[in-house]
């Protein structure tokens, strides 16, 4: 009788398992991530720093149950102190088998806005929220039922309302005191944008390649200014002009009524982030580590600025300086009349989220979930705290 | 620059920049391009899979050899592999030559896992890292992001089809170079094998990107056509297996070869320990061939086939003891 051996089929089992796990350890090491941690930068309002942390997830790869619930917190800007936090809860009801792709997780990745005595805050749960800023009770949600697309974008106030994108390709204008929707307008890919309003006009980019010129008041298309990459940066509305950077490595300068273009400036890598603009000259951060300062009227190259690292979250202007922080964790002073790039300091740990100032102090969130709060003119650490 | 970033330089950047400048090309649907690149790839390391396959066919047929010996030498372990090594340089099989095919082709599998990974950058984390990646290609910065739309899936999210799919064709992979087993304790392992890789995966899936799923079944589907082109459908179905061609008739002819030696079960009965078959001067004209000279003193393969125990006469003609 010939015997037959199936030893080697049940080795190859075991080795296509430990194969697939080396694999997946490797794909763990080099941190290629599915589910969202956001993590705004912080909005200050009368002596309270607004944040939403990010979420770190808790489990291993697939279906391990990852953290999915968010939160807002106010601290005091003197010292950190907590005044209070509001949990935001992600949904698990997408489906599947309790997999984390049926997890939405309620990370923010654009900062707060505050208007009045609200906080208004846009989720990847795809829920916008309104808080009160003293007691951080709960004023409204939207959509009241169910969830949009991953609102990606911060929320911008104005003229009494929420404006904001979704990755369903939507702009959404709401009444901001109730959080009833007033108009929404359909562009038909993604928004991870946060838009800009001036005037009775809102500006926004998207992944089609488009910005777009919206009326703010009831949503109609003034005019649309077409790109070679994808537009994932905030405009910068100033002097009549409107200032964007794209995924296709150029910088615009268009004309804010009619669309125009006025000048394009081309770099090596995309823009991501919001440019800043001092003194008729614009700052823009660029992933190819570099700050173009460039003439606002025609584009002309100042000074390019090497920080040896992508710029990713949005500077801030403080008394004529401009402070830009790159991805590795150092933060620059730019003096806006020579411009001259000074080392602020290095916290040694990525940031993503924006900057933001107030009374001569720095607050930047780290993407270790440290919060630090720096002297802008020495760069001393003035304190330091973990929020998560 | 340390390993990670000589990874990223010769296998993530080539690979995901290819991946986008075929999106590009290919009317920037995604889905199309994971499928061509699979292809693609599967096309560049045809020759190699070739190899893995014909070796582990080859392997699979020597199996009935392999088992005569565990049984015979028991647990003696060390014997066990001497022998086993004796076997598979005689019948011109290596073991390596199943295993290092696959270890090869690891990392490009890796690497193509990886870049669908960061290509499809649904969160904007996964897209800053992906920024470190691009080559200074125009076509490459207005390219992106991609389009996660194929037919009715979301490649950036799971797809309980798609998973069924992965299932499926693994199952049927799988079930093609199974061998049948009368043993019912190789049966339970054999039928474990067949069903747990397919749902361990399928569950897998549900957890991934459907991009990836793509990859998967797209892979899945491209083995089963080289597994029909070498071995047929195998285990799929009760028909004759395909006609060896090429390289497999070599693997088969000298395994062939190796088997015209007798069965552990055709010795004679004996009392003696070493029981030599009368028909040493054939089968040692069979090493010849094989290019093994050494016969039954030399240590050779039939020294290794010497019964230590009784066998049943089984009417292969007179044997004769030594000694």
């Amino acid at each position: 009788m010939r015997i037959r051996n199936n030893n080697v089929p049940a080795g190859k089992f075991v080795l296509l398992v430990a194969l697939l796990l080396v694999g997946l350890t490797v794909l763990g090491c080099i941190g290629v991530k599915s589910t969202p941690e956001g993590g705004s930068g912080g909005t200050i309002a009368d002596g309270a720093i607004f944040l939403a942390p990010t979420i770190k997830q808790s489990g291993g790869f697939g279906c391990t149950s990852p953290a999915v619930d968010g939160k807002l917190v106010a601290l005091s800007a003197a010292d950190g102190t907590r005044f209070w936090e509001i949990p935001l809860e992600g949904s698990r009801s997408g489906g599947g088998f309790g997999c984390q792709s049926s997890a939405t997780p309620a990370a923010i990745y654009g900062s707060p806005a505050v208007s009045g005595e609200l906080v208004y805050i846009g989720g990847y749960n795809g829920k916008i929220y309104a808080i009160n800023a003293a007691s951080g009770s709960l004023r409204w949600v939207y959509p009241r039922e169910g969830n949009l697309q991953p609102v990606i974008g911060g929320v911008t106030i104005a003229l009494d309302r929420v404006y904001f994108g979704d990755a369903d390709g939507k702009v959404y204008a709401l009444d901001a005191a109730t959080g009833d929707k007033q108009w929404e307008f359909t562009i038909g890919d993604k928004i991870w944008a946060t838009p800009a309003v001036s005037g009775d006009r809102l500006y926004i980019g998207s992944f089609d390649k488009k910005l777009y010129a919206l009326s703010a008041i009831d949503g109609t298309k003034q005019w649309e200014f077409v790109v070679e990459g994808a537009i994932v940066s905030t405009p910068l509305v100033y002097n009549d002009m409107v200032y964007i950077g794209s995924f296709d490595r150029y910088f615009y300068a268009l004309d804010a009524a009619s669309g125009d273009l006025k000048w394009e400036f081309l770099a090596e890598r995309w823009f991501w982030t919001k440019a800043v603009a001092y003194n008729n000259t614009i700052y823009a951060g660029c992933f190819d580590g570099k700050v173009y300062a460039l003439g606002a009227e025609n584009g002309e190259e100042l000074a390019a600025l090497d920080l040896e690292s992508p710029v990713y979250s949005w500077p801030v202007l403080v008394e004529g300086s401009v402070f830009v922080a790159t991805e590795e964790g150092k933060i620059y002073a730019i003096d806006t009349v020579a411009n001259q790039e000074t080392l602020l300091a290095d916290i040694e740990e990525a940031i993503y989220a924006p900057l933001s100032a107030e009374g001569g102090v720095i607050y930047i969130y780290s993407q270790k979930q440290n919060l630090h709060a720096l002297n802008a003119a020495s760069g001393a650490s003035l304190w330091s705290l973990t929020i998560k | 620059m340390g390993i990670g970033d000589i990874w990223n330089l010769i296998a993530m950047q080539p690979m995901i920049n290819t991946l986008i400048v075929l999106t590009h090309y290919l009317f920037n649907n995604f889905g199309l391009t994971i499928i061509v690149l699979t292809l693609i790839v599967n096309g560049i390391i045809f020759p190699l899979t070739l190899r893995q396959i014909r070796a582990s066919k080859a392997m699979q047929d020597l199996q009935p050899k392999i088992a005569e010996l565990q049984k015979k030498y028991g647990k003696d372990k060390e014997k066990i592999a001497r022998e086993q090594m004796k076997l598979f340089k005689e019948s011109g099989v290596s073991p390596a030559g199943c295993l290092l095919p696959l270890v090869v082709q690891m990392p490009i599998w890796i690497a193509l896992y990886q870049s669908i990974m960061r290509v499809l950058a649904v969160i904007p984390e996964n897209l800053v890292g992906l920024s470190g990646f691009l080559y200074s290609w125009p076509i490459v910065y207005s390219t992106l992001p991609l389009n996660n739309e194929f037919l009715w899936l979301n490649l950036a999210r799971g797809d309980i089809f798609l998973a069924l799919l992965v299932g499926g064709t693994m199952w049927v992979q799988q079930k093609m170079v199974m061998s049948p087993t009368v043993d019912p304790k190789q049966q339970t392992q054999s039928t474990m094998m067949l069903w747990m890789m397919p749902i361990f995966f399928a569950y897998l899936t549900l957890s991934f990107p459907s991009g990836l799923a793509l990859f998967w079944v797209t892979s899945n589907v491209v083995r089963i056509g080289m597994q029909y082109f070498i071995g047929g459908w195998g285990g799929l179905v009760k028909s004759e297996p395909k006609k060896p061609t090429g390289r497999d008739k070599k693997y088969k002819e000298r395994i062939a070869k190796v088997e015209e030696f007798p069965k552990l079960e055709e010795f004679p009965e004996g009392d003696a320990d070493i029981v030599v078959p009368d028909s040493t001067q054939e089968e040692g004209s069979s090493y010849e061939e094989s290019g093994d000279k050494r016969h039954d003193g030399g240590g050779g393969y039939t020294k290794s086939l010497r019964a230590t125990k009784r066998q049943p006469k089984r009417g292969r003609g007179h044997r004769r003891k030594r000694g």
